[in-house]
């Protein structure tokens, strides 16, 4: 072929080359415009259509949430309207991102680094909406609003939020704060194994309490609705609506309000006098396990959380040695003290160590069988009271009697009469993180890879000492089971199910856990040693108040730690005490317990709390509280 | 400076004007144009424009900055780019490292440098410079131009800017320079056989260079091949673009009102996933006008090649061809799901000043081929 350019060459151009390259390059680019007619002619209602199904979303209605009575149909909890501040990240470009953080922080008052945290902890889409502050102020959400061209990407919504209250409808978070716990967003852990139940990423769940254990009854069903949204994912308008939500169900709960008040009231006050620092009170009906009132102090006020707790307020909580966050009447155990003597008593009448008549000698120090001589485990009274028979020395809390009824029963029977009682076990309170406590028993010497228990542990064990642990409900709950006659109730938390108006509809049934296998003469001569505890152990005055009824109870401290100052040791003291109509009797309907942790001043200042708590409960006019200097009338064992 | 002055109008006024090619700068004025109302209908109520220049004005200045070095370029012999290659390609490369140094982050990747406000990505202008210096080693091997050493030599010789490009990271622009470095070796006669084996050992490479990604760039790369494996990630982008083009019918759903592209589902779209907003704002035809417009542009290109006065003018024409070729392809194939997700602009439409300055530049040296075809040969 001839040269286009001829006679201008420097390099030999290739004709072949040439047309090669052009028809390549047309026939690619055909090849192109084939792909386009493809897609967009042939294939082009499928893709359209998938277009649409961008445009439109199924979202979800969320449920009101149910609201929370206590036992008097009074609103405890409830759901308020509050302003609530969002970010949507796509709409939010990146320059103007610590801008606008910051200038939200300004206007709401909250911290910036709490807000761009919850931005940068946002896993979702980009179109979603985040949530960065709750209950922002109506003030605040006006300034929002008036300077949204200035924040891009910022939305203002209103959503309900947790209210919680007291008994006089006023807000009173520390009051029920570990009854009915808080809600809280829905962290990411959370969500990865709930989003297939239907929660969403800007969701609110249950955190502690009720509010965490009842969270399927109170979230009810979330709805669903199609909608046609716009370029920035805001909803344009709906469309229809597939399912309507199912609101959540509204909870009344076991607790009387007022009787938390006088519960926290006596509590506040003991703890107060004897520099205590953490303590529990729980008042319960012995006949149907239901819980009148749960103190645990330090509290927290939940209504922080409802609203979306600083960091600073929750590291105030979390650094505090008295973990205010705990609710120390089921999630922590302690050692039960001479309380635990009711399970030595029946373990020993029930294996036919002793009959409630047979008296055994007491002394100021018992010789540990097998130890070497002089090894012995003391009595808390040095001099020993001489020979008693069951109900004395349950009414004097001897010590060494104990001793001996520990050893002679043996630690898997003195183990097995605990679990009867329940002890050891978890009570199945629907309250969340609770504990099963410590009951030492041969399998469990052998988990921690001994052979068995020592004697002197065994011994020990008979008088709840170092080998026992408990929580202050299931204590209760024990002693309630002596009250009723012998049947081990489940603690109830919740009575059932009401109205919007607090008016019970569902009424949740008590549940027994078991019947206690002993003898009815064997809990009858608990039940009277315990009314010898108020009249003619050392109790001191408590018998002096004026109440319907034969109050009936035992008192116990643990000691612990290390020595104070003034050489004694801390301890815990336990009060735990019900009302039946005459000694013996099994028709108590009050039932309380006290445990006041690392106490100082000398006697017991959880019986001194039960005092004044059954003062306000029943409205005595004559006040018999101890002056805090004389509490060592009231002997601590 | 004066005699420069006097030199450069003379040169307007010269007889050269009287061999301008009016057909290369209407084809790429139609797809500036184009650019320009496609550009306008991607940012339309698009909220993040607010504020600074739009788009749309940015690319007008670009755009008369670009015309003028076009004929500026166009009025000048294009032989001084021979005589200066070697410097050239030294520019290149410092100019490469230095912004791999200091550019600017850029979705993660070091790929302008910012001058006056407007950023400049260099790696655009260096793949033009590139087809210069390429252009004049290739024109110069004369009968050795069927050698392995044409091959190995043209091969390193791109090597080192495609690695400092790919190194910001920006596997686009490397891509390119390979498209282009094939391209020319091609059309310059180089041996078949041997490019064949090359690119044989290529392809055997390739996994190693794809481990050497980083995971971004390889979960998009793979997108193309199954769109629904990641379709909230990676390859989200793909689907939508997809969504977006399948929608747009016969004749789109007209500007600034199309779905998809509109409501910011395409992240990038006034950038690289510019042709789903053409595909779904002027459906099938639109899509085909543009078709059309590079194929007639290439055309124009290679015909001005194959009529050049010399070897060097030819190869500078068949590495422009090569380069917009490649890009139209990758491009568009990329929206289109045919062709793996990197970030190459679509030339003269993508938003993006460097790139259509570069462009400018390089169709001013064609025009300036085109306008000296008759002269002898220096």
């Amino acid at each position: 072929m001839a040269d286009l350019n001829d006679g201008r060459v420097d390099l030999h151009r290739s004709p072949g080359r040439f047309i090669a390259f052009s028809i390549a390059a047309m026939l690619l680019l055909l090849a192109l415009g084939g792909r386009l007619f493809h897609l967009q002619i042939l294939d082009g209602e499928v893709y359209a259509g998938r277009a649409t199904a961008d445009r439109t979303a199924e979202v979800p209605i969320p449920a009101p949430r149910g609201l929370i009575f206590d036992r008097a149909g009074r609103a405890i909890a409830v759901s308020v309207p509050a302003w609530t501040v969002k970010i949507r990240p796509a709409d939010l470009p990146a320059a103007d991102r610590s801008r606008v953080i910051a200038r939200v922080a300004t206007l709401t008052g909250a911290d910036r680094a709490a807000l761009r945290g919850r931005l940068d902890a946002f896993s979702g889409s980009p179109f979603d909406l985040v949530p960065l502050e709750r209950g922002v102020s109506r003030e605040a959400a006006l300034l929002i609003g008036e300077e949204a061209e200035a924040l891009p990407g910022v939305v203002v919504t209103v959503e309900p939020i947790r209210r919680y209250l007291d008994e006089s409808g006023a807000a009173g978070g520390p009051l029920l704060s570990h009854v009915i716990g808080y809600t809280g967003p829905v962290s990411r852990d959370e969500l990865a194994t709930l989003e297939a139940d239907g929660y969403l990423r800007d969701d609110v769940i249950g955190k502690a309490g009720v509010e965490a254990s009842f969270e399927e009854e109170l979230r009810g069903t979330y709805g669903s609705q199609l909608v046609e949204r716009d370029a920035s994912g805001r909803q344009l308008k709906v469309i229809e609506t597939i399912r309507e939500p199912t609101p959540g169900r509204n909870l009344m709960l076991t607790i009387d309000a007022e009787i938390q008040r006088k519960a926290t009231q006596a509590l506040t006050w003991g703890m107060e006098v004897a520099d205590v620092s953490q303590g529990v009170t729980v008042v319960m009906n012995p006949q149907t396990g239901e819980i009148l009132a749960m103190v645990s102090l330090p509290a927290y006020d939940n209504n922080k959380f409802a609203a979306g707790i600083s960091t600073e307020d929750f590291n105030v909580y979390l650094a505090d040695p008295d973990r205010p966050l705990r609710n120390h009447a089921v999630t922590d155990i302690y050692p039960p003290g001479s309380t635990y003597k009711l399970v030595t008593g029946i373990a020993a009448m029930e294996e036919g160590v002793t009959t409630p008549g047979r008296q055994w000698p007491t002394f100021g120090c018992y010789q540990i069988p097998g130890a070497p001589d002089g090894e012995c485990l003391y009595d808390w009274n040095r001099q020993g009271f001489g020979p008693l028979d069951m109900v004395d020395a349950f009414a004097k809390s001897s010590d060494t009697f104990f001793y001996q009824m520990a050893v002679e029963t043996g630690i898997d029977p003195l183990a097995e009469w605990a679990g009867e009682l329940g002890f050891g076990k978890l009570s199945g309170i629907r309250l969340p993180s609770e504990e099963e406590g410590i009951v030492a028993s041969t399998d469990w010497a052998r988990q921690q890879g001994r052979s068995g228990v020592f004697t002197g542990e065994l011994a020990q064990a008979g008088i709840g000492q170092n080998v026992v642990a408990v929580t202050p409900l299931q204590l209760l709950n024990a002693y309630a089971a002596l009250a009723n006659g012998g049947t081990l109730m489940k603690p109830m938390i919740a009575r059932g199910e009401t109205d919007a108006t607090g008016e019970l509809v569902v009424p949740y049934e008590p549940e027994v856990l078991h019947e206690i296998g002993a003898d009815e003469g064997t809990l009858q001569t608990m039940r009277i040693g315990a009314r010898e505890v108020i009249t003619s152990g050392h109790a001191y005055n408590i018998r002096d108040l004026d109440l319907p009824g034969a109050l009936s109870g035992k008192t116990g401290t643990a000691e612990f730690g290390e020595l104070t100052d003034q050489g004694t040791l801390p301890f815990h003291s336990w009060f735990v005490a019900y009302l039946p109509s005459t000694a013996g009797a099994t028709d108590a309907d009050l039932a309380v317990v006290s445990f006041n942790y690392s106490a100082v001043v000398p006697g017991n200042v959880s019986a001194e709390v039960v005092k004044y708590f059954l003062q306000l409960h029943y409205d005595l006019d004559e006040d018999l509280r101890l002056d805090p200097n004389d509490f060592s009338l009231v002997t601590a064992n | 400076m004066g005699v420069a002055t006097a030199t450069l109008v003379e040169s307007f006024r010269g007889r050269d004007w009287h061999h301008f090619d009016a057909q290369l700068l209407l084809y790429v004025l139609l797809l500036m144009g184009l650019g320009v109302v496609m550009g306008y209908s991607a940012g339309f109520n698009d909220p993040s424009a607010a504020g600074g220049m739009s788009e749309s004005v940015k690319t007008l200045i670009w755009a008369s900055i670009g015309i003028t070095l076009f004929f500026v370029v166009a009025s000048v012999d294009y032989h001084w780019l021979r005589g200066l290659a070697a410097p050239i390609y030294l520019v290149v490369l410092g100019l490469l490292t230095v912004t791999m140094l200091i550019g600017t982050n850029l979705f993660g990747a070091q790929m302008s440098v910012t001058v006056a406000g407007l950023d400049f990505q260099f790696s655009e202008a260096s793949k033009v410079l590139m087809i210069a210096v390429l252009a004049a080693y290739l024109s110069g091997r004369r009968e050795r131009i069927g050698r392995l050493s044409t091959i190995v030599v043209a091969g390193v010789l791109m090597a080192l800017p495609a690695f400092l490009v790919f190194r910001q990271p920006d596997l686009g622009t490397a891509l390119v320079f390979i498209g282009i470095l094939v391209g020319m070796l091609f059309m310059s006669g180089a041996s078949l056989g041997w490019m064949g084996l090359l690119a044989a050992g290529i392809i055997g490479a390739a996994p190693i260079a794809v481990s050497m990604l980083q995971d971004y760039q390889r979960q998009r790369l793979f997108c193309f091949l199954e769109p629904s494996a990641d379709p909230q990630g990676a390859c989200f982008q793909l689907i939508q673009a997809l969504n977006a083009v399948g929608s747009g019918g016969w004749l789109g759903r007209g500007l600034t009102v199309g779905g998809e592209g509109q409501r910011g589902y395409i992240p990038v779209q006034s950038t690289d996933f510019i042709f789903t907003v053409v595909a779904e704002d002027l459906g099938f035809v639109g899509g085909l006008v543009i078709l059309t417009l590079f194929g007639l542009l290439v055309w124009r290109i290679l015909l001005i090649g194959w009529q050049a006065r010399d070897a060097f003018g030819m190869m500078i024409a068949a590495g422009l061809a090569s380069m917009i070729l490649f890009q139209v392809l990758v491009n568009i194939g990329m929206v289109m799901g045919v062709m793996p997700v990197t970030g190459i602009p679509l030339p003269f439409i993508t938003y993006g000043g460097s790139s259509l300055i570069s462009l400018l530049f390089g169709m001013g040296i064609l025009q300036s081929i085109r306008m000296r075809a008759h002269k002898p040969t220096l």
